[in-house]
C-alpha cells in the first residue's frame, strides 16, 4: 500500500517538525520543559490515606492469616534442622537421581558439600523452608486462577493484565503495604514471594489446558466421562507437562524473591547473610553466600525440570510394587541408616568445623589487587563511556561537548556539519534501505543532540505513542498515551526519563553484545558449553552480589548501575539468539549452501533474518530483566524511578513507592507489547508460526 | 539429645537463653520471650547482645530477631519486636515519629553513645589539600577531589537518597564547589571508600560514627566552625558554617513493654553504653574475627560493678 506508506512518512516528518518547534518553544513555555507542579494529581497522598484506612479497618483479618501461615514455616524449619546433615543430603541426592539421573545426583551432592563447607548450612535450610511453603501456595493459587481463566473469557481478561502488573512492579514497592498488613515476620517474605511467583503458574495452566487436543476431549466424552472426570482425568493429565513447567518457573521465581524479601528480616536465611555482607562491602563473603543461592536454584531447577520431562514416559509403568516404589524405599532405608550412623558418629550429625573453609579473604585480596593495579585502565574505560555515550544521551551533545570532555567546544561550524551529516545519512538510508530507517536516523540525531532530558515531555509522548500505534495499532498507541500520561500527571516524569536513560543504554549494549555472543555460541560448541554455566550463575545469583565489585572498580554512580544492569540483562540476549539460530530449519540452511552462499551471507541473509522473531523476544526479555535490575541498581546511587521506590519504602510512604513502582511497570508493559507486536509482524512476513 | 536442644536454639533465628535466675521475687513477670532487634551492623549487635545477656541474668527469656532498618519500626509498634538498643534519630523515615507520637513505640532515652556525623577523608588527602581539616580548605582544592563526571567541581559522596539530602543542602547553602553524589546504599559507600583507600584515590564522604570502618581505616573529619548549642543545618553561610546537627542514639521499646515486663523496663531505662566500649568490642569482632558472644561475656566479666548497679536498681 504505497499511499499509506507515504502518509506515514509525512506524519513522521510532521512529528519531527513539531519536536523541533517544541524544543524551540520550551524556553518560553516552562510547562513544556517540566510538567507544572501545581497540576500534579496528589494520587500518592490519596493512596497512602486509603492504605491507612484499610489497615485500621481490616488489619485484624490479615494479622490472623499471618498467624496461621507462621506455623507451617516453623514446622518445616524444625523438620529440616532436626535432621543431621547427612540424612538431608542423602535425601536431596536421591530426589535428584530419581528426577534426572546420576549427573544431577553428583552435582547435588557437590552443591550440598559446598554449603556445608562454607558454613552456611543452617541459613540455606531456612531459605529452603520458606521456599517449601511459598511454592505450594503459589502453585495452588496459580492453578486456581489458571483454571478460572481457562473456563471464563471474562476472568481471563481481568487476570492477564494483573499478572503483568505483579511481575513488573518492583517488589520493594509492595513490601511496605504487605508489612503493614501482615505484621513483621517471616510471613512478609512468604506473601511477597507468592505474589511474585504465582503468575507463571497461571500462564502455564492456561496454555496447558488450552493445548489439550479436541480428539482427546472427544474420546473422553465418548467414554462417558462426567465434567469433573473430564477435567481431572483427561484435561489435567494431558496438560501435565506444561503444568510442571509452571511449577518449575514458580519455584525459580519464588527463590529469587525470598532473597529480596529478606531485607525485611526475621528469617536468618541466606538472603540476610548476603545483605549483611553487602552492607559491609565484603565482596568475598557476599559472593560465596550468593553462590549458595545460585547452586540451590540450579539444583531445584534441574530437579523440577527433570520431573517435567520424565512425565512423558508415564506409559512404561512397572507393575511390580517394589520396582514402582524403589526410590521411596531407597530414600527411607538410607535415611534411617544415616540417622542411625549420625547418632554414633558426630561428624555426620553436625559438620566438623575443621572441614570448614572460607576463601572470602582471598577473593577480597584479589579484587583489591585489581583495583590498585589497574586503576588507570579502569578510569579510562569509564571516562570514555561517560563522555561519549552516557552524557550525550542524558544531556545531549549540546551540553556535553566542551574542551574538557571532547577537546573542543561546539561552534556553528560543528553544528552545521552535524545537521548536514545526519540529514545526508537519513536521505541515503531512506533511498537505499527504507524510509523508516531514515526517519529513525533523524529522530536519533535529535535525541543525541538535545539529550533525553532536554526534550519536552509532550514530544516524547507523541513520538512514543505514534510509534506504538504504527507497530501495534490503535489500541497499543492509545494505551501507550494513557500509560505515559499517568506518569506525567503524577509528577514523576523527569525521574522516569532518568530511568529510561540508564536502562535504555544498558539494554542496547546488552542486546548487541549478548546477540554477538549468542551467535558465536550457536556456531561453536565449546563457547556454548562455557557460556551456559556463566549464564545460569548470573541469572540465579542474588542481584545484589554483582554490585560490590562494580562499585569498587567504577565508583558510585550511573556507570556502575549501567554495568550491573548489563551483567544481568545480557543473559536472555545470549540465550535467545543462540536458541533462535540453532532452530533455523536445517533444510533452509542446506538450500542456501547449495546456492553457493558464503558463510557470512548465510549468517546475515538467511539465519539472522529467520531467527529475528525469536531474537526480538530475546530483546523483550532483555528489557524486562533490565527493568528488574534497575531497582537493585538504585543501591549504587541512581536518580530515577527506582530511587523513588526506595524513598517511598524508607519513608514508610506507601503512595509514593507504589506510584513509582506502577510507573516502572507501565514502561515495562508498553515496551513488552511493542516488541511483541514487532516480533509477531516479522513472523507473519516470514510466514513462520508465532514463536 | 544434644543435637535436638541445639537445634531448638537456632530455631527461627532465636537463641533462647535460659539461665538460672539470680534473683527471687516475681521476676520474670512473664515467661514470654522478649524479642530484641538485631540490625545488620556490629555495633548494634554488641549493644543488643549485652542488653540481652543482662535480661537473661534477671531471669527473662530473650530472643534475637534480625530486622531491617525500616521494617523494625512496624514490628516494634505491632508488638512483634520488643526492644531496639540503637535508633539513630537522623535516619528514621516517616513511620517512626508517628508510632512514637501515638505511643506504639516508647523511647527509653539515649543509649549513651556519642554519635558523630560529618565528612571524612583519608589522611593522604591532607597532602593534596593542605588546608584540611578545615572546611574552608575545600573551596580551594575542589579539583583535588574531582572526578571525570564532576570536574571541575569536587565529588562528595553523601548518604543514599532515601536517607535525606542534608549534605547536598549544605553544599548548596555554603556554595561549596562540590557535586553531591548520593551513595545509593551503605554497602556501596563502604565499597567506594575501601577501594579509594586501597588505590590512594581522592575521596570525600559523609559518614557516621561509631562505625566499624573507623576500626579498619584511618579517617579524618572535616572540621567546622564551633557553635554555641545546636548547629542549625538549614541556615549556614560560607564563613560561619557549622556543619551538621548531631544525632542522638535512642533506646526504644514496644508500647506495651512496661506493662508486661516492668523490671526489665527499669533496667533497660538505665542501661547505657559508651563509644569506647563499643569501638573496642567492634574491633575485636570485625578485625580480629572473634565470636560476638565471647566478646560480650568478656565485657560482662570486666564490668560487673556497672551492670550489677542497673540490675539491682531495677529489682528493688
Amino acid at each position: 500500500m504505497p499511499v499509506q506508506k507515504e502518509q506515514n512518512t509525512l506524519i513522521w516528518l510532521g512529528i519531527i517538525a513539531i519536536t523541533l518547534l517544541f524544543i524551540y518553544l520550551q524556553d518560553q513555555w516552562k510547562w513544556m520543559a517540566q510538567y507544572p507542579k501545581d497540576m500534579v494529581i496528589p494520587l500518592a497522598d490519596w493512596l497512602s490515606f486509603g492504605m491507612d484506612w484499610v489497615i485500621q479497618t481490616t488489619g485484624w483479618f490479615f494479622i490472623g492469616i499471618s498467624w496461621i501461615l507462621e506455623w507451617p514455616i516453623k514446622g518445616v524449619r524444625w523438620c529440616l534442622q532436626i535432621l543431621p546433615w547427612s540424612v538431608s543430603v542423602f535425601l536431596f541426592v536421591v530426589v535428584a537421581y530419581a528426577s534426572s539421573g546420576l549427573r544431577l545426583a553428583i552435582f547435588t551432592a557437590l552443591a550440598c558439600c559446598y554449603m556445608l563447607m562454607i558454613g552456611y548450612w543452617v541459613e540455606s535450610l531456612n531459605t529452603l523452608s520458606l521456599v517449601a511453603i511459598s511454592v505450594p501456595l503459589a502453585i495452588l493459587c496459580g492453578f486456581g486462577f489458571g483454571v478460572w481463566g481457562y473456563f471464563s473469557k471474562r476472568a481471563e481478561r481481568v487476570i492477564m493484565p494483573m499478572l503483568d502488573i505483579f511481575q513488573t512492579v518492583p517488589t520493594f514497592a509492595y513490601l511496605l503495604p504487605i508489612l503493614m498488613l501482615f505484621g513483621f515476620g517471616t510471613v512478609v517474605g512468604l506473601i511477597a514471594s507468592v505474589l511474585y511467583s504465582f503468575p507463571p503458574m497461571v500462564r502455564n495452566t492456561i496454555v496447558g489446558l488450552r493445548a489439550v487436543s479436541s480428539e482427546v476431549i472427544e474420546s473422553g466424552l465418548m467414554a462417558g466421562a462426567t465434567p469433573s472426570q473430564l477435567f481431572w482425568q483427561v484435561r489435567v493429565p494431558s496438560a501435565w507437562r506444561q503444568l510442571l513447567l509452571g511449577v518449575n518457573q514458580a519455584t525459580m521465581a519464588s527463590l529469587s524473591m525470598v532473597i529480596i524479601a529478606s531485607i525485611i528480616g526475621g528469617t536468618a536465611d541466606i538472603g540476610w547473610e548476603v545483605l549483611t555482607a553487602i552492607r559491609k562491602a565484603q565482596f568475598g563473603e557476599s559472593l560465596l553466600a550468593g553462590l549458595v543461592i545460585a547452586l540451590m536454584a540450579m539444583v531445584i531447577d534441574r530437579i523440577t525440570a527433570g520431573l517435567a520431562n520424565r512425565s512423558d514416559a508415564y506409559v512404561l509403568k512397572e507393575t511390580n510394587f517394589v520396582a514402582r516404589r524403589r526410590y521411596w524405599i531407597i530414600a527411607f532405608l538410607g535415611a534411617v541408616a544415616f540417622f542411625g550412623l549420625a547418632h554414633g558418629i558426630d561428624g555426620l550429625n553436625t559438620w566438623p568445623s575443621y572441614f570448614e573453609w572460607n576463601p572470602a579473604g582471598i577473593l577480597n585480596d584479589a579484587l583489591t589487587y585489581v583495583v590498585v593495579n589497574y586503576r588507570s585502565e579502569i578510569e579510562s574505560i569509564k571516562t570514555f563511556a561517560f563522555f561519549f555515550v552516557m552524557l550525550p544521551t542524558k544531556i545531549g551533545l549540546k551540553g556535553t561537548v566542551s574542551p574538557f570532555t571532547w577537546g573542543f567546544s561546539l561552534t556553528m561550524v560543528h553544528k552545521i556539519a552535524y545537521v548536514v551529516l545526519m540529514l545526508g545519512l537519513a536521505f541515503y538510508l531512506s533511498r537505499r534501505w527504507s524510509v523508516n530507517a531514515g526517519i529513525f536516523v533523524l529522530l536519533f540525531a535529535i535525541f543525541y543532540y538535545f539529550g533525553l532530558t532536554g526534550l519536552p515531555w509532550p514530544t516524547l509522548l507523541l513520538i512514543y505513542s505514534y510509534g506504538a500505534y504504527q507497530v501495534g495499532g490503535v489500541r497499543l498507541g492509545f494505551g501507550t498515551l494513557l500509560g505515559l500520561g499517568f506518569i506525567v500527571i503524577t509528577g514523576i516524569w523527569s525521574e522516569a526519563i532518568l530511568s529510561v536513560y540508564v536502562c535504555g543504554i544498558a539494554v542496547l549494549i546488552s542486546f548487541a553484545l549478548g546477540s554477538a555472543i549468542g551467535i558465536w555460541a550457536a556456531h561453536n560448541e565449546t563457547v556454548s558449553a562455557v557460556v551456559r554455566p556463566i549464564n545460569d550463575t548470573l541469572q540465579t545469583m542474588p542481584l545484589f552480589v554483582i554490585l560490590i565489585p562494580f562499585v569498587m572498580l567504577f565508583k558510585i554512580g550511573d556507570f556502575t548501575a549501567l554495568l550491573a544492569i548489563i551483567a544481568y540483562a545480557i543473559v536472555p540476549a545470549i540465550r535467545y539468539s543462540e536458541h533462535g539460530l540453532r532452530n533455523v530449519p536445517a533444510t533452509v540452511v542446506e538450500a542456501a549452501q547449495m546456492m553457493g552462499s558464503t558463510r557470512s551471507q548465510l549468517l546475515w541473509q538467511v539465519k539472522i533474518p529467520l531467527s529475528l522473531p525469536i531474537m526480538m523476544l530475546g530483546l523483550n526479555q532483555t528489557i524486562m530483566y533490565g527493568i528488574a535490575m534497575l531497582v537493585i541498581a538504585a543501591l549504587v546511587g541512581t536518580n530515577g524511578l527506582e530511587q523513588v521506590v526506595y524513598i517511598g519504602l524508607s519513608d514508610g510512604n506507601f503512595g509514593v513507592g507504589i506510584i513509582a513502582g506502577v510507573s516502572m511497570a507501565i514502561i515495562a508493559i508498553i515496551i513488552d507489547r511493542v516488541t511483541r507486536a514487532i516480533s509477531a509482524k516479522r513472523s507473519l512476513e516470514l510466514g513462520l508460526a508465532a514463536p | 539429645m544434644l543435637k535436638i536442644s541445639k537445634l531448638f536454639g537456632i530455631l527461627a533465628t532465636t537463641f533462647i537463653m535460659s539461665s538460672q535466675s539470680l534473683f527471687a521475687g516475681n521476676v520474670p513477670e512473664s515467661n514470654d520471650a522478649i524479642k530484641l532487634v538485631m540490625n545488620d551492623w556490629t555495633g548494634q549487635h554488641v549493644s543488643t547482645k549485652i542488653a540481652g545477656a543482662l535480661l537473661s541474668k534477671m531471669g527473662y527469656n530473650v530472643e534475637y530477631v534480625s530486622a531491617g532498618a525500616v521494617p523494625q519500626h512496624a514490628g516494634l509498634a505491632q508488638g512483634n519486636l520488643h526492644f531496639q538498643a540503637e535508633v539513630w534519630t537522623n535516619n528514621i523515615g516517616d513511620l517512626y515519629p508517628k508510632f512514637v507520637e501515638n505511643g506504639d513505640i516508647v523511647v527509653l532515652g539515649q543509649l549513651g553513645l556519642e554519635p558523630r556525623e560529618g565528612w571524612v577523608y583519608p589522611p593522604y588527602m591532607a597532602d593534596k589539600c593542605p588546608g584540611l581539616p578545615s572546611y574552608q580548605a575545600l573551596y580551594d582544592c575542589a579539583q583535588a577531589f574531582a572526578s571525570a563526571s564532576s570536574f571541575p567541581n569536587g565529588r562528595l559522596i553523601t548518604y543514599p537518597a532515601d536517607w535525606g539530602t542534608r549534605s547536598k543542602d549544605i553544599v548548596a547553602g555554603i556554595e561549596l564547589p562540590f557535586e553531591a553524589v548520593a551513595g545509593g546504599s551503605e554497602g556501596a559507600m563502604i565499597a567506594e571508600l575501601k577501594s579509594a583507600y586501597a588505590a590512594g584515590d581522592p575521596i570525600l564522604m559523609m559518614m557516621w560514627q561509631p562505625h566499624w570502618i573507623f576500626a579498619d581505616l584511618d579517617l579524618n573529619w572535616v572540621e567546622w566552625n564551633p557553635v554555641d548549642g545546636e548547629c542549625v543545618e538549614e541556615s549556614q553561610a560560607k564563613d560561619t558554617a557549622c556543619g551538621f546537627q548531631q544525632a542522638s542514639v535512642d533506646k526504644v521499646v514496644w508500647g506495651g513493654f512496661e506493662g508486661k515486663w516492668p523490671a526489665a523496663h527499669k533496667m533497660l531505662s538505665t542501661y547505657s553504653m559508651t563509644n569506647a566500649d563499643q569501638n573496642a568490642a567492634i574491633l575485636e569482632i570485625d578485625n580480629k574475627g572473634r565470636d560476638i558472644d565471647d566478646v560480650v561475656s568478656e565485657w560482662l566479666a570486666n564490668n560487673e560493678s556497672t551492670w550489677k548497679g542497673w540490675i539491682d536498681a531495677a529489682m528493688k
